[in-house]
């Protein structure tokens, strides 16, 4: 068929020109690129140019088993807006800035209050910037938390990283929040976002992360203890193993719960009042005790655990209630339950919601004693 | 029916999850959207069974083939030209979608015309293989990307992010009426039957189609159209929903690969999808050089013996899709293919009326020779 | 009269040569007249079943049914026959006023063959011959099949070589054996030497890339085709056979997929379809990360490979078609080196050159990790036709990803598996799904 063969040829009489017209657009290699590993922004001291903004950078090495220790490089801007920090930046760097392999973003404490949702705008925008990227908040500032390098760390992974990814530790301490979950938790009413918060140990040179912060919008972000951070971490399920100290009727004991599953639902009642019911259920070991124990009174352990978990998440649920804060989305599960418009306002539900009674019921069962009595 | 049938209409369906059908739905998230979809549904499966019952009683004809025997002249050639541009236009969405989106997301730097120029290039010999060889394309393609963009719906729902609350609230929104563009938009999902028009040459035999092939497509499309339109608010929330531009691009940006080479999920997706997005491209302008093929009998078009005839389309297709997506922003993108939606929801029902005229005339015919 | 006239004629045809040996007996009221040409005749033979029989038998008449009697026996057609089978190292014997012909063919190329282009673990390790009647034979004694059809056609003007179309009469396709049949007719080709060069005659594509019939060795293959309805094409001369029509599976199938345990050669299956997407794409996806759209990998690795850059004087694309240009010259270099050569050919190439080339950074790390794992996943491909192809595309495929990017990469292995799709085989679609439904009541049919 002598078609096909014109058809060749007319492919390559097509194709011809274009490779020769197009080639050596827009081709830039690897080694041409700076790739940003994390980014910190914060308030500047000046005025005008209220954004600061710091990049970490890797610096590339030809082999990381020669040189395993960490090199990075620091870029700090101030700008008007996110984006013109960034543009003056770009003009310091004799590479191009790759924002694709950025895995957190930093943000300064005392930006977040005034400017969380600009930020926001800034980060979804840009669609080079990871919608799974975490988010923290860094204290005292992102910049201080950006620039330190903890002892210990490797090449190509900032240690920073393995707090938030379920590889390395696993905390029960640690909230870990995407970039979507931000988005998505800021936008919707009924759910508030949880930001962990980066502490920085200058002297230990090492990082602390055990508290959190809830934000809510146009309200001052609440920031939660590191024993709320832990029942919020229960609560939501977030963690995978918790700590629970046990101090009732003489037992001293620690139990590790390495299996808890929770449930929560708004029952609402008449005059639009609510009540918040929870059920949580925490499945674990002694891990510790200061009192010898008995096997076949695991049983009853179980119950002095569930009086203490109950305190504690009560404790925790009466405190969120208070300021009218939904870090857990009982809001969210009230509209997931009602028709649209049989529901109340978002002020009816801000009031109900603070005046919420607490129906908890918790099931623990304590499985074993450890390896000894 | 034979497997290459599902094929033309789940091909429609997934295509679309990419292109411009959620963003239209998410327009009026809080209208009308819930119902629409289920008023589409309900359209949408009895649309599919009457075509593929038309075209079942006709095996091997296409219909210009049927037009030809049964109308006049100066009816069926502007109508056929008319629908070489529909589907023309409708391959022109998506390859518009899919060069925004591998501008957007891919490679930032790279010239329009270059990025829709790849695909175009790489569709458009394509278009001109005999219809059983596209169908072939089409089942190997599949095979390529379909595994894995599952493997990617999976993670999507076997996800901890995926919040059902957001999934339940949206879809409490059911007790509002119906909107025109989100119904147009759901019932676009169902018209990949209508390739039928070209394809059914292939189908030269006559094929089994009853109440079990119908509820296969119905299952398939209603979990398509539910992955389509929750799980991205299950991942993005509902409240302000209708503000991502590309809501299937940042919910597959929402997930993560912890163990592979790649991390980040939005660049399997995209990729993959892009197969999904060509084979789409090309099913559409395969039919529509086939319709332009038969209105200007190009087949005979000859030079010194070498069929000249079906490649004259092509520098046409070329030009025309290259000077669009220069001219569109991605707003005119979604507000043309809202309007392309709008209008297809009363053409292709009225078709019906057509079928019914053929189907009768054929009959007549068939008659007048018995006797 | 005739006889002699046709004699005289046979004489003239040879009179260029001085081979022909004629050969008058005359014993006890016998007389025979032999024509041969010595090279090509089996003179042990010649000697045990016609000149002692001819000394011991009582009458011509007796002799002359004994020769009819002969295996080796051929009835005279026609005049211009006679050269021919001579030159097949047939013997004119002239008898009673009667010419007949006896083939006492000397083969010294009737051995089977080791197999050495397809060597496998399991199965039978010999090959075809160097000779037409005894492949036939191999083939025959392999496949026990009163349908089993052999049709020999002289091929190239100057050399008249043997060529014989093999197939089974009840499974063959008639529209591809016609065109075969018309297309071997047009071959007008002064020389045919080899079976793999009727693949290029035949194949009415000058710019095909993709081969278009599968080359074999191994009988149990080419019964294997045979069963599956395919068309032999055998060439006097040559242990290596041609199947056709082939579809792009048969190039990723061994032999040996059939003798494994199901679970075994799935495995093995999808190692080998692995490997082609490798050798395929590895080096393009190379190429369009690393220099379009970095974002893609893992941070890690990204960074790894942006490390191992450092210092490399060309950019992605140069380095990559420089080290494949390397591997594509070792590869090249290594099948024509002796045996004994090629191994330290291989030792100075691969690994010192390797290591060389990444202490003089002229290429990164990475890119010789790519390079020897793409030229491993090259031999992966089982039928050597197609591995060259694949060599070929993928040069293709690297030279439109710097210009395209990543998408190119995946439009253009989309535009691959297109054009593949639309190659024909003998009529046959070369790529296609198969299912493996037996039942033949599909209800689609060719538009």
């Amino acid at each position: 068929m002598p078609n096909k063969q014109s058809k060749t040829k007319l492919f390559i009489l097509i194709l011809l020109p274009i490779i020769t017209i197009l080639t050596g657009c827009e081709f830039k290699d690897i080694d041409k690129n700076v790739f940003v590993s994390m980014i910190g922004i914060d308030k500047s001291d000046d005025e005008d140019k209220p954004y600061k903004i710091t990049l970490k950078l890797y610096v590339p090495t030809s082999s990381f088993k020669q040189s395993p220790k960490p090199e990075y490089a620091y870029i700090t801007q101030n700008g008007e807006t996110l984006t013109e920090a960034i543009r003056l930046m770009e003009s310091y760097s004799d590479k191009e800035l790759e924002f694709g392999h950025s895995k957190l973003i930093v943000i300064g404490e005392d930006l977040l209050a005034e400017k969380a949702n600009e930020i926001m705008d800034f980060l979804l925008r840009r669609p080079d910037i990871q919608m799974i990227s975490w988010v923290a908040v860094g204290r005292p500032s992102a910049e201080e938390v950006v620039k330190m390098v903890p002892q210990g760390e490797n090449a190509a992974y900032p240690a920073l990283f393995n707090y938030f990814d379920d590889i390395g530790t696993e905390s029960q301490f640690i909230v870990t929040t995407y970039l979507f979950d931000l988005r998505r938790r800021l936008k919707e009413d009924g759910i508030d976002p949880v930001l962990p918060i980066i502490e920085v140990k200058k002297k230990e040179s090492h990082f602390k992360v055990n508290k959190s912060m809830v934000l809510v919008d146009k309200k001052e972000p609440y920031e939660l203890s590191s024993l709320y951070t832990q029942t919020f971490n229960i609560l939501s399920m977030n963690a995978p193993i918790a700590d629970l100290i046990i101090k009732e009727e003489g037992e001293y004991f620690n139990a590790r719960v390495d299996s808890m599953e929770s449930k929560y639902r708004v029952n609402v009642k008449d005059n639009n009042k609510i009540e918040l019911e929870v059920d949580v259920s925490l499945i674990g070991y002694i891990s510790e005790s200061k009192n010898p124990l008995k096997t076949q009174d695991l049983a009853y352990y179980s119950k002095l655990m569930e009086k203490e978990a109950k305190e504690k998440f009560t404790e925790f649920f009466e405190e969120m209630i208070h300021i009218g804060y939904d870090p857990i989305g009982f809001g969210l599960d009230y509209k997931s339950r009602t028709l649209h418009n049989r529901r109340m306002s978002s002020e009816e539900w801000e009031e109900a919601y603070k005046n919420a009674g607490i129906n908890m019921t918790i099931n623990a069962e304590l499985k074993s004693t450890g390896s000894i009595k | 029916m034979s497997r290459y049938y599902y094929y033309l209409i789940f091909i429609n369906m997934v295509a679309n999850i990419i292109a411009s059908v959620p963003s239209i739905l998410y327009e009026s998230h809080k209208e009308g959207s819930v119902s629409s979809m289920i008023l589409g549904l309900v359209a949408g499966t009895i649309i599919v069974t009457i075509y593929t019952r038309f075209f079942n009683a006709f095996p091997g004809m296409t219909l210009p083939d049927l037009l030809e025997k049964t109308t006049a002249k100066w009816f069926y050639k502007p109508f056929v030209l008319f629908l070489a541009f529909m589907w023309f236009f409708a391959g022109l969405i998506t390859l518009a979608t899919y060069t925004f989106l591998l501008i957007r997301y891919v490679t930032p730097e790279m010239p329009v015309i270059q990025i829709s120029l790849s695909i175009i290039l790489s569709v458009i010999f394509g278009c001109l293989m005999r219809t059983e060889r596209v169908l072939y394309t089409i089942e190997l393609i599949l095979l390529v990307t379909l595994p894995l963009i599952l493997f990617i719906f999976y993670k999507t729902y076997s996800g901890n992010s995926l919040e059902w609350d957001f999934v339940k609230e949206a879809a409490l929104y059911v007790n509002q009426l119906p909107d025109l563009n989100s119904f147009s938009a759901s019932f676009f999902l169902f018209l990949g039957v209508v390739n039928l028009f070209m394809f059914n040459r292939f189908f030269t035999k006559k094929q089994s189609f009853n109440w079990k092939h119908v509820t296969i497509i119905a299952i398939i499309s209603t979990l398509n159209m539910f992955t389509t339109y929750f799980i991205p608010i299950g991942y993005n929330g509902f409240e302000n929903i209708d503000e991502l531009v590309y809501p299937w691009i940042s919910t597959s940006d929402s997930i993560r690969m912890e163990y592979f080479m790649i991390e980040r999920v939005l660049f399997v997706f995209l990729l993959f999808y892009l197969g999904i997005a060509f084979v789409s491209i090309m099913i559409h302008w395969h039919v529509s050089i086939e319709f332009l093929k038969f209105v200007f009998n190009l087949e005979k078009l000859k030079i010194k013996g070498f069929k000249l005839g079906k490649f004259i389309p092509i520098p046409f297709f070329i030009g025309a899709s290259l000077f669009t997506i220069v001219k569109l922003n991605e707003y005119q993108l979604l507000r043309l293919s809202s309007i392309f939606y709008n209008s297809l929801i009363f053409f292709f029902p009225s078709m019906i009326l057509l079928f019914f005229f053929i189907k009768r005339s054929m009959k007549n015919a068939k008659q007048a020779k018995q006797n | 009269m005739l006889l002699s006239e046709t004699i005289n004629w046979v004489n003239e045809q040879f009179k260029n040569t001085n081979e022909l040996v004629h050969k008058n007996l005359e014993y006890e009221n016998k007389h025979i007249l032999l024509f041969y040409l010595k090279s090509l005749i089996n003179s042990e033979m010649l000697q045990q079943l016609i000149i002692k029989p001819f000394f011991e038998m009582s009458s011509e008449e007796q002799f002359k049914i004994y020769l009819q009697a002969l295996p080796q026996f051929q009835e005279v057609t026609s005049k211009e026959q006679i050269p021919l089978e001579m030159m097949n190292g047939n013997i004119l014997v002239k008898i009673h006023n009667e010419l007949y012909l006896l083939d006492f063919r000397l083969a010294n190329n009737d051995k089977v063959n080791q197999t050495s282009v397809e060597t496998t673990i399991h199965g039978s390790q010999l090959a075809l011959s160097d000779n037409l009647m005894t492949n036939i034979n191999v083939i025959r004694s392999n496949y026990h099949q009163a349908s089993l059809t052999v049709e020999y056609l002289v091929k190239g003007e100057v050399n008249q070589h043997k060529v014989a179309i093999i197939y089974d009469k009840d499974k063959v396709k008639s529209d591809v054996l016609d065109t075969i049949r018309k297309r071997l007719q047009n071959v007008d080709k002064q020389l045919i030497t080899s079976t793999t060069q009727l693949n290029n005659f035949i194949n009415d594509k000058r710019f095909s890339l993709f081969p278009q019939m599968i080359m074999t060795e191994r009988p149990d293959r080419i019964v294997y085709n045979l069963g599956g309805g395919k068309v032999i094409l055998l060439v006097d001369g040559n242990p290596q056979s041609m199947a056709t029509p082939v579809v792009f599976f048969d190039f990723m199938t061994t032999i040996e997929d059939n003798y494994h345990t199901l679970f075994i050669s799935l495995f093995l299956k999808i190692l080998r379809y692995a490997g082609l997407l490798l050798s395929l794409l590895l080096p393009a996806l190379y190429v369009g990360v690393t220099s379009f759209t970095p974002e893609v990998f893992r941070t890690e690795l990204a960074l790894t490979v942006a490390g191992s850059r450092v210092g490399v004087p060309f950019s992605s694309f140069i380095e990559v078609l420089f080290m494949l240009f390397f591997m594509e010259l070792l590869l090249e270099a290594s099948i024509r080196l002796p045996k004994a050569v090629s191994a330290t050919a291989t030792t100075v190439g691969g690994l010192i050159l390797g290591t060389a080339v990444t202490e003089a950074s002229l290429a990164s790390n990475i890119m010789v990790i790519i390079v020897s794992a793409v030229a491993i996943s090259t031999f992966v491909i089982p039928v050597n036709e197609m591995a060259f192809s694949i060599r070929v595309v993928r040069l293709l495929l690297i030279l439109i990803t710097s210009i395209f990017g990543l998408a190119g990469l995946i439009l253009s292995f989309f535009a691959l598996i297109m054009h593949l799709v639309n190659l024909d085989s003998f009529g046959e679609p070369y790529l296609k799904l198969y299912t493996l439904a037996k039942d033949k009541k599909s209800s689609e049919g060719k538009s």
